[in-house]
């Protein structure tokens, strides 16, 4: 697993993961995901369209950083692209729609910052 | 034909793993599904069903499993079927953890905002929602977990428009 981060604005991150997302794979970010999500930036975009598998595990990820986020007054979006065995996997969840979930990088991003 | 070459072998429809209980056990699994599935011609979109279902049955034994499942091995066995234009797989996780039957447990209610959602619960989830038929036997202390996942070459042709 891979994760990057880009700082677009004072107040906008995008945060990019990559790789397999199972238990050995979310073990392997989750300290970095969860400081960088929750950290002072209060907008964040979170781009899985590298993500090459998707576990229930990633998804607890995803959601209590969301959740954490929420809870400092900020917003994350979720950026999937054409990753359709991501986006079917979000939506099983229905995380998709408390999390809001794009295929279009423009829509991702005015939806992060509006 | 020289007095050297030997017949292909028929790939053998049905292989078997055995693991330890661990995450990079799991990982390990994953790697062996997608390679045997892909030998013996299972599809990208099955075996990923496949492969999805299966890790969030080993995670739900490491997780609930009890003592029993981290001093014995996890066996994992994939049949493939040839049926008409299509196919069906199935993986068996055998396990001797305690006994669990994820066909008994209720569909998680979909939360309406987001601090109401729980961190957790999807595996179920993703067993009933990605496979195709889910069978349970618990026998001489061991769970026995069958993920069934079928596919037709044809309507999936049919729905890319290639038909």
């Amino acid at each position: 697993m891979a994760i990057t981060y880009e700082d677009v604005s004072d107040s906008f991150r995008r945060i990019v993961l990559s790789g397999r997302l199972d238990s050995k794979g979310t073990d392997e970010i989750a300290v970095k995901f969860a400081a960088l999500s929750t950290a002072a930036k209060r907008r964040v975009l979170v781009d899985l369209t590298g993500i090459s598998f998707l576990a229930s595990i990633g998804i607890r990820a995803v959601l209590s950083n969301a959740k954490a986020l929420q809870n400092n007054g900020g917003r994350m979006v979720l950026f999937v692209g054409g990753n359709s065995a991501v986006a079917k996997t979000l939506e099983a969840t229905g995380i998709d729609t408390l999390v809001p979930m794009f295929a279009n990088a423009a829509e991702a991003e005015k939806a992060a910052l509006g | 034909m020289t007095p050297f070459a030997s017949p292909r072998r028929p790939i053998d429809p049905v292989v078997q793993l055995s693991i330890r209980a661990d995450s990079d056990e799991t990982r390990r699994a994953s790697t062996w599904l997608g390679e045997a599935g892909s030998a013996r011609g299972i599809p990208a979109e099955p075996l990923w069903r496949l492969d999805l279902c299966m890790t969030e049955a080993l995670a739900n034994v490491l997780a609930h499993g009890g003592p029993e499942v981290a001093s014995n091995a996890i066996e994992l066995r994939l049949d493939v079927r040839a049926s008409g234009s299509g196919g069906e797989a199935s993986v068996t996780v055998s396990d001797r953890g305690i006994a669990f039957d994820p066909r008994t447990v209720q569909p998680k209610r979909r939360p309406r905002t987001l601090q109401e959602a729980e961190p957790g619960g999807h595996g179920v989830t993703f067993l009933r929602q990605f496979a195709d038929a889910l069978d349970y036997s618990y026998s001489e202390g061991q769970n026995h977990l069958t993920i069934h996942v079928r596919w037709n070459h044809e309507k999936a042709l049919a729905e890319k428009g290639l038909r």
